[in-house]
């Protein structure tokens, strides 16, 4: 059998084994094969003297997810950077427009895939808000309960993949077993290790049980001692704390500009918590600290985080000696209508504030969900925070604001 | 709800409002016009009786007669989250000022706002889009974008292409898209 040999003129697929091709086919050629659609894209794909393009990602291994970031290089300084986003794209506002509201928990929850329960929290907050439903105290209590073990579990995950970008390995496996055991916990209470879909509009989805009481205990008597042990890892290590001050700073006008919110903005000196800023929930009746930072660097930002987990172990702990008694969802009809309207509603989450915007028309699918992300918004920092830097800081800073590829890409 | 805030409101935007400021649980609601976008969201965030300094949420929506693009703003002067809500633009061509001269953060939301509904924010100045690939051509949070097995809804109670091109002319017949008071 003869293979037809190809000519120019050939219009072939490119994954056509028989294809022959002059040059290679470059999917992730950092120049886009089409006209600049805008100035800044203009601007940013000319090249000035001594300038050349690096093409990171999307499948390097410290973009923690599917990102894709060409940088403009002046040797080894950045000059400037073009994030490209959407290979993670699942169109998850869409999704949840076509599906009833309890189905739209289980949608947002794979966007935060770190910490899930943050995600559900403000979507189903918003809908309390429109069905005008009290969600009872129990319910409450356990939520609070939850999210804060899920925070924990968060940073700790945060500590380890930092110290990874900076060049360490040991911390990431030392911080894996603090969030293993979390994870059961929450597997014993939600029936999922990660993607829990365990809050409901009205409440939760299962009581305390043993297993997981069980669990909490065992970990809350040498918690404290393992976070002291963890962190000391790092914090007394000279090599980590030079490297990391003074890198990524941002001051407090920056950071409101561009809309930063969560550890941070804390990290510049603002003390912005909606736990006590725009209290929900049950915070009010709680006693915690907003620690904050004046530096701005990713030293503070990683300070600050795993400052908040002694915090949340506190607040775990009062909530374990307050916890009421009583029912863990509001009385609710199985197929919710609620009348039309429209409300917001926010949440901290260990990266910043979750948000979510629920209009209802009055039938049983939200007419439209926007889901507010903070990792989003720190992705997007990144291009104020990196020029001027070196090329191998681009991991670090990156790692110290913590964005999650799921709920950028939604 | 701040009622003394729903009167500094209406005090200062009176003439500006395109309806009542309307407040449930912790939020405040206004309607401005998109010319007034600008201005509005300026006052209130210059205005040391406002200070709304975080831009906490930027959404476009598509209520099927028109689109919106709805700011969620925070300030420690009230403890209520304020709404602005810019009304009544056309879904033929959807335009809004850009608020990323008060904002540089809020470029990405309008980006992510003009890839999903093609609302065109007038000086962002790196207004393409963020999630689809450059050469898509559809919007597909616009009602008139429908999923491939979304047939209850579709007017031809069948299966529709899933992309679109909006182009008013092979649009949907305007009393089968799903529409709200939003």
């Amino acid at each position: 059998m003869t293979t037809p040999t190809p000519t120019a003129s050939e219009h072939r697929s490119t994954d056509d084994p028989r294809i022959t091709l002059d040059e290679g086919v470059g999917v992730f050629e950092p120049i886009p094969p089409y006209p600049p659609r805008t100035e800044r894209e203009a601007e940013f794909y000319t090249l000035g003297d001594g300038e050349m393009f690096i093409n990171m990602g999307p499948q390097h291994p410290s973009t923690h997810g599917v990102l894709r970031v060409v940088l403009k290089l002046d040797g080894e300084k950045v000059v400037d950077l073009d994030p490209v986003l959407g290979y993670l794209h699942r169109g998850v506002e869409k999704l949840c427009e076509n599906a009833d509201y309890h189905q739209t928990i289980s949608q947002v929850d794979p966007l935060e895939y770190i910490s899930s329960l943050f995600c559900e929290w403000a979507p189903v907050t918003a809908y309390e808000k429109l069905l005008d439903v009290e969600v009872p105290r129990r319910a409450e209590y356990i939520r609070v309960l939850s999210g804060e073990l899920n925070r924990i579990s968060s940073h700790a995950l945060f500590m380890g993949w930092f110290a990874l970008d900076l060049g360490g390995l040991t911390p990431i496996l030392w911080s894996f077993i603090e969030r293993d055991e979390i994870v059961e916990m929450l597997a014993a209470l939600t029936g999922q290790r990660m993607l829990f879909n365990y809050f409901r509009i009205g409440g939760v989805n299962g009581d305390l049980n043993h297993e997981f009481l069980s669990r909490l205990g065992d970990w809350m008597s040498r918690a404290v001692g393992q976070v002291e042990a963890n962190t000391k890892l790092l914090n007394e290590n000279e090599i980590f704390v030079r490297r990391a001050s003074g890198l990524g700073v941002v001051d407090q006008e920056t950071a409101i500009r561009l809309c930063m919110t969560g550890a941070n903005l804390r990290a510049t000196g603002i003390p912005f918590d909606l736990r006590r800023t725009h209290p929900y929930s049950i915070y009010p009746e709680l006693e915690f600290d907003i620690p904050t930072r004046s530096e701005g660097d990713s030293l503070a930002r990683y300070l600050l985080r795993m400052e908040e987990v002694k915090q949340s172990l506190r607040i775990i702990d009062q909530c374990l000696d307050k916890m009421p008694d009583g029912p863990i969802m509001a009385k609710l009809p199985r197929l919710l209508r609620p009348r039309p309207g429209r409300a917001w509603a926010a949440v901290e989450g260990p990266r910043g504030v979750y948000g979510a915007y629920a209009i209802s028309d009055g039938t049983d699918q939200p007419f439209r969900l926007k889901i507010h992300d903070p990792s989003f918004i720190h992705l997007q920092a990144v291009g104020a925070l990196l020029p001027g830097n070196l090329l191998a800081d681009t991991m670090a800073i990156m790692a110290s604001l913590d964005p999650v590829m799921g709920g950028v890409d939604k | 709800m701040d009622r003394a805030f729903k009167r500094r409101l209406e005090g200062r935007f009176a003439e500006r409002l395109t309806g009542p400021v309307r407040q449930r649980h912790d939020e405040t609601e206004i309607r401005i016009a998109a010319a007034d976008v600008t201005d509005t969201l300026r006052t209130l965030h210059d205005d040391p009786a406002f200070g709304f300094e975080f831009l906490s949420d930027l959404a476009g929506v598509d209520t099927g007669t028109y689109m919106q693009v709805v700011y969620h703003l925070w300030s420690d002067t009230t403890s209520d989250w304020l709404r602005v809500i810019a009304d009544g633009l056309s879904r033929e061509d959807p335009r809004v000022p850009s608020v990323t001269f008060l904002w540089k953060g809020a470029e990405w939301m309008e980006r992510e706002a003009y890839d999903m509904f093609g609302i065109t924010f007038e000086g962002n100045r790196d207004l393409r889009r963020i999630y689809m690939p450059p050469d898509y051509t559809s919007f597909p949070l616009r009602k008139d974008f429908y999923l491939a097995d979304d047939s209850a809804r579709s007017p031809g109670a069948g299966v529709r292409h899933m992309e679109r091109v909006h182009d008013p002319r092979n649009s949907t017949p305007g009393n089968t898209l799903r529409r709200a008071r939003a």
